[in-house]
């Protein structure tokens, strides 16, 4: 006999031994060391191969007493050794039959904090592969438990998307397919493992016995839980030649969950005071702060994926849906995860769509988070790294332009003006207002606010130099550009007789405050350039090993220094610039110069 | 003849129907809305703005495809009238409608979803039919605990509502049955109405009201006049009243955010100062809010200097005690401890902090842990008599209730013994039964039974 095999049956024989020992005891008469005899002879069966042995002792009607009390000690060598064998192997599929031997026959609750213990311990690759197998078992358990039942039922969900939420997310395509950690399939698996408890909370509903509100609860906590996490860092559109792409089908589900519990619209419509429409369902006892990433998350499935949007009441007013979902459009923009930034323009996109231009009345600026909303894609615009982030912010802000009235795009553009504090931006909205003018003189009709006075204090707002001659004017080349462009289009289109823009009222101030200080601050900085230029040059032939004036650092990185030619390429380039405006504003004043000289021609003759 | 083409022609039919023999509802009678009734109601009245109304209703499009059906979802839709919450056809065709009324609706885009449309169910430029059925309604309970109801006759401009502070000018007419004792017009600061004969319940609606309003107001007693009535209008305690409001204009006081630190202190000097004449003529609701400034301007102020600090903390500290007070006498005796706790955050020796705590918890039945705080008090001072007599009240009351209980529980096994005697007695009676039969009746029956009981001591 070999010294392995001697072990192993020296193993099976102290099982014997304290089984038979225990046997005849009652069960109170149980003592410590016999737990602990029991799980070390127990686990040592297991790790020497003898599982056969030890499914013959648990299923032994004698030894009943003590399967009920011991067995859940088992629980954790078990597990250990089912991971441990290939799927196919024959010990695996004993070791599944202990299992599924001691979840019929312990203790039920001592059994559910065990199996509970080994996904709490569970980590990295093991997760969802520990959480899946231990998924049925813990089902069993929990339904054998009486009373009670909501508790562990949020106890397990609680814990096993804790421990998923330590995963990672795949979020490409090929990541979605390959499902590495197994953590979509390992979603699906725990949406199957409440059914019966939803099914019950669904029955309890329709006998209107208000007993089961909290496993009701319980539900409500996982479906929010979910949309946080993984669904709101989720990649959820469709894909192509994915059948059904998985966590697509895991937010069906959720959805499912919510509805089926009937919170889902209460839960669509929670932020606010917009819930006391709904006042018939108890929802929200939990946190409402804790809920905001996930209600947005659910509001970005029901309304850009229409994942349940069949369920939804399809007579809200377009305004209304925006209004309401204004909250969750600042709570997904206020991050800076590429995934969930994405959702919030998506969403706000959305929104807008459903609105018909020019159909979005001004009041609805007086709510906070319509303005806030304007800064922060403006935020999104100019500081996020991705580009098609970037470019996406910026369609959604020309949309969001276009769906306001006229007072509200003035509104809004002056607000923008004043807070974008970028010179892409503001020529961005001068543009903008170009454009709202052009519109307005065509139309010859709703034109209050894009001329007359009312243009003309907004128009003060777009000719000023904020810093005078001083203002650096590279750095706001875009603007000036932008403003120069207006100044010309107006003076083209508006002529000094019908002044309906009010430019001419304006044309000294304007000349005062924007046009001369321009002129200065060009003159000043082309001189500065140029002397830069020229000492660059002259420098260059005195010496090749070129101190650097500056260096840049980059997120901590140092740059490597720009070399001499490249940095006299910038310095053109800035030249170039300062040219382009002078030459527009050359033309500008021309163009000012012809038409007064029209008129003070024109008022000679008449007199 | 199949189903979508019957119900396609049983569409048309309700289509063509609609259009020859439908009410033009609209404003401005461009036929944009179209109503025929199928049901009378079994009430005369409508539904008024800002009503929470309840519906059932079937929406399908012109082609005679169910895009949307509350009874499908099996409960009835409810939402906020002429709040623009719903498509404006539905905000002007509900208006109409009396309670229990079904009536068809025929919608012009104009009125529905317009040229957007909403995906992924309506297409562009869609009319639309409903089928409703007005089940319910009623006026919006402001605070959601029936004390203020709100029915809006006339809508006002915007989304803006005066805040606490701000100045309103407003017309009122006040009822008090069918008699009318107030009509005037009237200029105050939202929360200090009481200074021009205005009940609370006037102040806090207008917080909720929108500039050009005009409104209903339904006011419980606690909004109203109280307990102490308002003998100037004849008007007795606890009285329910009716105002009628229109907000004229309003301007809002600042918002916390838009104060720098040196103007906070300086209003709060002022406020508590409004507070405690108040709170001395016993308008303890008016004194809250103005307490209730001192806090929301002061407690979350960062960046104070030293000076500043001192300053902010004895506001602090004096607005946590009187709103603690204050509470006491509205009897809200849980937002009295609340604010004890405050106060003590900021001074944990506070003498009046302590006692007015202790106050709250003997009248929430807290005996032990007022006897606790009493007895902190005369730590701090023992000098303190009042605190020295609440000891002995507390010590009273903790007796009192133990005796009563065990009276309760006395008379309990006196009668259950004197029940089951006789019940074993009419069997066959066994002293040992018996009991064994009292001690388990005593372990099941908790208090409920020890009320009747209590009578014949």
């Amino acid at each position: 006999m070999s010294e392995e095999q001697s072990k192993g049956i020296m193993a099976i024989d102290e099982l014997q031994a304290i089984v038979q020992r225990c046997q005849i005891l009652e069960e109170k008469h149980f003592r410590a060391e016999d737990f602990n005899l029991f799980q070390v002879a127990g686990q040592k069966c297991l790790e020497e191969g003898y599982a056969a042995q030890l499914l013959e002792v648990i299923q032994n009607e004698k030894n009943k007493v003590i399967v009920k009390n011991m067995g859940w000690n088992l629980v954790c060598p078990l597990v250990r050794c089912i991971l441990s064998y290939q799927q196919e192997d024959d010990k695996r599929e004993r070791c599944l039959k202990i299992l599924d031997q001691l979840v019929q026959l312990s203790n039920p609750k001592e059994l559910l904090l065990g199996l509970l213990e080994q996904i709490e311990q569970t980590s990295g690759e093991q997760t969802s592969e520990t959480i899946m197998l231990l998924l049925q078992p813990l089902q069993t358990v929990i339904l054998k438990l009486h009373g009670k039942k909501s508790y562990s039922v949020g106890l397990s969900l609680s814990t096993i998307l804790n421990q998923l939420s330590l995963l990672p997310v795949p979020y490409t395509k090929d990541q979605i397919q390959e499902d590495k950690l197994h953590l979509c399939q390992c979603c699906n698996a725990v949406v199957d493992f409440t059914k019966p408890f939803v099914d019950e909370v669904v029955k309890n509903m329709k006998t209107s016995e208000s007993g089961e509100k909290e496993l009701k609860e319980e539900l409500l906590k996982f479906c929010l839980k979910s949309l946080k996490y993984p669904l709101l860092t989720a990649q959820l559109d469709q894909l192509e030649d994915i059948e059904e792409h998985p966590l697509r089908h895991f937010a069906g589900e959720i959805i499912g969950i919510l509805l089926d519990i009937g919170e889902f619209i209460p839960a669509v419509f929670s932020h606010g005071s917009h819930n006391q429409n709904w006042d018939n369902s108890e929802f929200l006892d939990i946190d409402r702060n804790d809920s905001v990433d996930s209600l947005a998350c659910l509001s970005y499935l029901v309304f850009v994926q229409y994942i349940g949007i069949d369920c939804f009441p399809m007579i809200f007013s377009p305004s209304y849906l925006l209004q309401c979902n204004m909250l969750h459009v600042e709570v997904l923009l206020k991050r800076t995860e590429e995934s969930i930034l994405a959702k919030g323009l998506d969403l706000f996109e959305n929104c807008l769509l459903r609105l018909d231009n020019n159909s979005l009345l001004h009041q609805y600026l007086e709510f906070r988070n319509f303005i806030t909303a304007s800064q922060d894609l403006v935020k999104v615009m100019t500081l996020c790294p991705i580009e098609d982030l970037r470019k996406k912010s910026l369609n959604v802000l020309q949309l969001y332009i276009d769906k306001f009235d006229t007072e509200g795009k003035y509104t809004l553009f002056r607000c923008l003006l004043k807070t974008s504090n970028h010179a892409g931006v503001e020529g961005y909205v001068v543009q903008n207002i170009k454009n709202q003018i052009d519109l307005s003189l065509k139309r010859g009709q709703d034109n209050q606010w894009f001329t007359g006075h009312r243009l003309i204090s907004l128009l003060d707002e777009v000719f000023c130099l904020p810093e005078g001659a001083e203002t650096d004017l590279l750095q706001s080349s875009d603007r000036i550009m932008a403003a120069l462009n207006l100044l010309r289009y107006l003076v083209i289109k508006d002529n000094e007789h019908d002044n309906q823009t009010g430019v001419w009222t304006i044309l000294t101030k304007v000349t005062q405050n924007f046009l001369k200080p321009l002129h200065t601050g060009l003159n000043m900085s082309k001189a500065h350039y140029e002397a830069e230029i020229k000492n660059k040059k002259e420098n260059r032939q005195e010496s090749h090993t070129s101190n650097t004036v500056c260096s840049v650092t980059v997120s901590g990185e140092k740059m490597p220094n720009m070399s001499a030619e490249m940095q006299l390429q910038v310095l053109h380039s800035a030249l170039f610039t300062f040219d382009l405006i002078e030459s527009v504003l050359a033309r500008v004043e021309e163009l000012i110069e012809v038409k007064i000289k029209a008129v003070t021609d024109e008022n000679i003759g008449v007199k | 003849m199949t189903t979508d083409e019957a119900t396609k022609s049983e569409g048309d039919a309700q289509t063509a129907a609609l259009v020859e023999q439908g009410e033009d509802i609209t404003p401005n009678q461009d036929r944009g809305v179209l109503k025929i009734v199928k049901r009378k109601g079994n009430e005369d009245a409508s539904p008024m703005i800002g009503d929470k109304v309840y519906v059932h209703y079937k929406g399908k499009l012109a082609n005679g495809k169910k895009f949307d059906s509350s009874r499908d979802r099996n409960e009835p839709f409810i939402f906020s009238l002429g709040k623009g919450q719903v498509i404006k056809a539905w905000d002007i065709g509900v208006a109409t409608m009396k309670k229990g009324e079904i009536c068809h609706l025929l919608c012009k885009p104009e009125y529905a979803y317009g040229s957007a449309g909403s995906t992924p169910k309506i297409p562009s430029n869609a009319t639309l039919f409903f089928e409703i059925e007005l089940l319910d309604f009623k006026g919006e309970d402001l605070f959601e605990d029936g004390g203020i109801i709100r029915r809006i006759k006339k809508k006002g401009e915007g989304y803006s509502n005066p805040n606490e502070g701000a100045t309103v000018e407003i017309h009122l007419e006040g009822f008090y049955g069918d008699r009318k004792f107030d009509s005037r017009d009237v200029k105050f600061v939202v929360g200090e109405g009481e200074d021009h004969d205005i009940p609370i319940g006037i102040d806090k609606a207008l917080e909720k009201m929108q500039r050009g309003e005009h409104c209903i107001l339904y006011l419980g007693p606690r909004y109203g006049f109280g307990e102490a009535g308002k003998p100037k209008f004849g008007i007795e305690a606890n009285a329910e009243l009716a105002y009628e409001v229109t907000l004229k204009r309003f301007e809002k006081a600042k918002e916390s955010w838009e104060m720098d630190t040196k103007e906070k202190l300086e209003q709060a000097a002022i406020v508590k100062e409004k507070g405690t004449v108040y709170f001395k003529e016993g308008k303890y609701m008016q004194a809250v809010i103005q307490y209730g400034k001192i806090v929301s301007w002061l407690e979350m102020e960062y960046g104070l200097s030293e000076r500043e600090s001192k300053a902010s903390e004895s506001f602090l500290l004096a607005a946590f005690l009187n709103l603690a007070m204050c509470y006491l006498k509205l009897r809200e005796y849980t937002k009295a401890v609340e604010c004890c706790d405050k106060a003590l955050g900021l001074d944990q020796d506070n003498e009046k902090g302590l006692y007015r705590r202790g106050e709250a918890r003997l009248l929430m039945n807290e005996f032990e842990l007022a006897k606790c705080d009493f007895q902190r008090v005369l730590e701090v001072n023992p000098q303190n008599k009042a605190a020295k007599s609440q000891i002995t009240v507390c010590q009273k009351k903790t007796k009192e209730h133990n005796e009563r209980d065990r009276r309760i529980y006395a008379n309990m096994f006196k009668k259950f013994a004197e029940r089951d005697a006789k019940e074993e007695a009419s069997r066959n009676p066994g002293e040992k039964d018996v009991e064994k039969a009292t001690s388990e009746k005593r372990l099941k029956t908790p208090m409920s039974e020890g009320k009747e009981p209590e009578e014949h001591v």
